[in-house]
């Protein structure tokens, strides 16, 4: 008959959410032991031809035609389901689960009749009852195999009662027992006692074993998620790393081009190519003076910049920062210079602006940066707007200006540090190419994000728009947005 | 004989004026300050060489310069010399796909009036 070794793969364990994988696994492992049923079963079919065959002969006179038609129909469905099992081109755990439960219920079909051929209660095969019971509940699963010990208990129960079933004559010390009702009703009962203790006892080991594979199954896809997890981590880290040594590398550089021209006329002058009185001299003097200005802007806008982003954390948030008054005071503090530039600033403030939380000194930066920016790159005569408006749950801050515009070419890359298109750098020579980074990365902290609009024609828009509720960064959050800011990759700077 | 001629492209005027200084003790001087410029200069009286900075109004400037003067059957022969804030490696790095650029020398700012000197007269005496 049957037999099978035992897996919990091939149990009724409950597939894990989007475990295909698994499943896959219990398909291929069921295949597996059904390919064995199939072999086992040509085992019991060739022991009952034999059987029938040699039943005359041993003393078994009355067993050999039902052995031989049991044997005859054993080939028959095992020649079914054999080719059932080659056919099936994607093995599906399910489907498996149930062809492996329909085998068994006719496997122990036909060990009823066997049993019932080779002496009833007591034939010597009855202990493949067992055996049955015990591969169904590794197999398929506890609870169906509870429901075929009822079954098959009702049988012999019916067989019994309808008078088929035969008392069996234990043993020589229970020989005297007559055959009474009650004798017959205690074989019975050991029977069926025997039946459902098999499902139980196996049950209990095999559904502990279960769980156990579950669990592992579970820890295993855990730690496969936490592998993943940590080679995206890894690899952000990596990408974060090489991105910093880029900006080390750009910021190195914008300090050394003015350093070389220093170095270069103070070398020419000292070598006496170049008096120092004459007007070059004076020029080169002038011009590297001019460079180190340009040099400790440059290294003051880093500082300013490298304060933003390291102070993420500990910076001085506020409650209640009324933007409104912020920009005014800023437009305040301007206006001597957009005067000596005869520039006119005009504000439209269409509703009170409030973020619960912010950092004054970063956005007083921030809008100043991109206010002054506004009013550095108009024409003379020219107007500047500062737009103010509460949308929804944001502050939308827009800073207009009727100048020189920014090219197409360097509207994606504003932002990044050091980025000054030809026509800014012509119209205002003195300038680091940091001011909108620094705002973008103030816009960040407080959630937001600002953003080049353009325009119709010359002139500039630059828009902010900051949540108008936003609790300060935690330490996770902050680390996570970090990774917003720095230099992209491949993208050079302009000098 | 008449003097040799330096073209010197640069964006940054001092730089240019400093070493025009240097050259102007032995060669003829001329200046541009960006990429179209330059090729104007050359193509209105070719230069014996061309001294380049890399970038000008965008970051590969003088690399393009340097290309389009190799590329021109009637300046392939004038000299080259990349003149650099950048280091090389850096360059030939963000470069990807065209790392290769025809010049004779690749020097780093800053550097002293000497070095310039000699690696001129190196490539045109």
């Amino acid at each position: 008959m049957n037999n099978a070794p035992s897996s919990p793969f091939l149990s009724d364990t409950p597939a894990p959410a989007s475990a295909d994988a698994v499943d896959d696994v219990l398909a291929m492992e069921l295949v597996d032991r059904l390919t064995w049923f199939v072999r086992l079963r040509w085992g019991a079919a060739l022991s009952l031809a034999l059987g029938s065959l040699l039943g005359p002969i041993i003393g078994l006179p009355r067993v050999w035609p039902d052995l031989a038609v049991l044997s005859v129909v054993l080939v028959a469905y095992n020649l079914f389901c054999q080719r059932r099992l080659r056919r099936r081109a994607a093995p599906d755990a399910r489907d498996l689960r149930v062809s492996a439960l329909l085998q068994i219920a006719l496997d122990l079909m036909a060990l009823l009749v066997v049993v019932h051929c080779t002496g009833d209660l007591a034939s010597p095969l009855l202990p493949f009852f067992g055996f049955h019971m015990a591969i169904g509940t590794i197999l398929v699963s506890t609870e169906w195999m509870y429901m075929a010990a009822g079954l098959i208990s009702l049988t012999a129960f019916s067989l019994q009662v309808a008078g088929v079933w035969s008392i069996p004559t234990l043993a020589p010390a229970v020989a005297a027992v007559p055959a009474t009702d009650v004798v017959s009703a205690l074989a019975l009962l050991a029977f069926v006692g025997f039946l459902f203790g098999i499902v139980y006892l196996t049950g209990s080991v095999s559904d502990r074993l279960k769980q156990r594979n579950q669990e592992l199954r579970e820890a295993s896809k855990a730690l496969e998620d936490r592998s993943v997890e940590l080679q995206r981590l890894l690899g952000e880290l990596a990408d974060l790393e090489r991105r910093k040594s880029h900006y080390m590398r750009i910021s190195a550089h914008q300090l050394r081009s003015p350093l070389g021209t220093v170095r270069t006329s103070l070398d020419v002058l000292t070598s006496g190519l170049v008096d120092l009185a004459s007007p070059r001299g004076q020029r080169l003097m002038r011009g590297a003076a001019e460079r180190v200005d340009g040099l400790l802007l440059i290294v003051n806008g880093l500082l300013d910049l490298a304060k933003v982003r390291e102070g993420r954390l500990r910076a001085p948030w506020t409650r209640d920062v009324n933007l409104n008054q912020l920009i005014a005071d800023i437009l305040d503090a301007l206006t001597p210079y957009s005067d000596e530039r005869g520039v006119k600033v005009e504000t439209d403030f269409a509703g009170r602006a409030v973020l619960e939380w912010g950092v004054p000194p970063d956005l007083v930066h921030a809008f100043e940066n991109l206010i002054h920016n506004a009013i550095k790159y108009s024409f003379p005569d020219g107007t500047v707007t500062v737009r103010l408006a509460v949308q929804g749950e944001s502050a939308i801050v827009h800073v207009e200006d009727r100048g020189i515009g920014v090219p197409d070419a360097f509207r994606e890359q504003l932002f990044l540090e050091f980025v000054r298109a030809p026509n800014a750098r012509s119209h205002a020579p003195v300038g680091t190419g940091l001011g909108l980074a620094l705002v973008r990365e103030v816009a960040a902290n407080h959630g937001g994000k600002a953003t080049f609009e353009g325009g119709l024609g010359p002139g500039a828009t630059f828009r902010v728009e900051l949540p108008l509720h936003r609790t300060p960064p935690e330490l996770g959050q902050a680390l996570q947005t970090g990774d917003a800011v720095g230099y992209p990759r491949d993208t050079a700077p302009h000098t | 004989m008449s003097r040799k001629t330096v073209l010197v492209v640069d964006d940054d005027p001092i730089f240019v004026e400093a070493i025009s200084a240097v050259l102007e003790t032995r060669y003829e001087v001329r200046t541009a300050s960006n990429g179209p410029s330059a090729l104007q200069s050359v193509a209105e009286q070719q230069p014996d060489i061309v001294i380049l900075d890399v970038m000008m109004d965008y970051p590969s400037e003088g690399f393009d310069v340097a290309r389009a003067l190799h590329g021109d059957p009637a300046t392939t022969a004038i000299p080259v010399v990349m003149l650099t804030g950048v280091d090389q490696v850096y360059n030939y790095r963000m470069e990807t796909d065209e790392t290769w650029v025809p010049c004779a020398r690749f020097l780093e700012k800053p550097i002293t009036p000497d070095q310039l000197l000699t690696q001129v007269a190196e490539l045109i005496g």
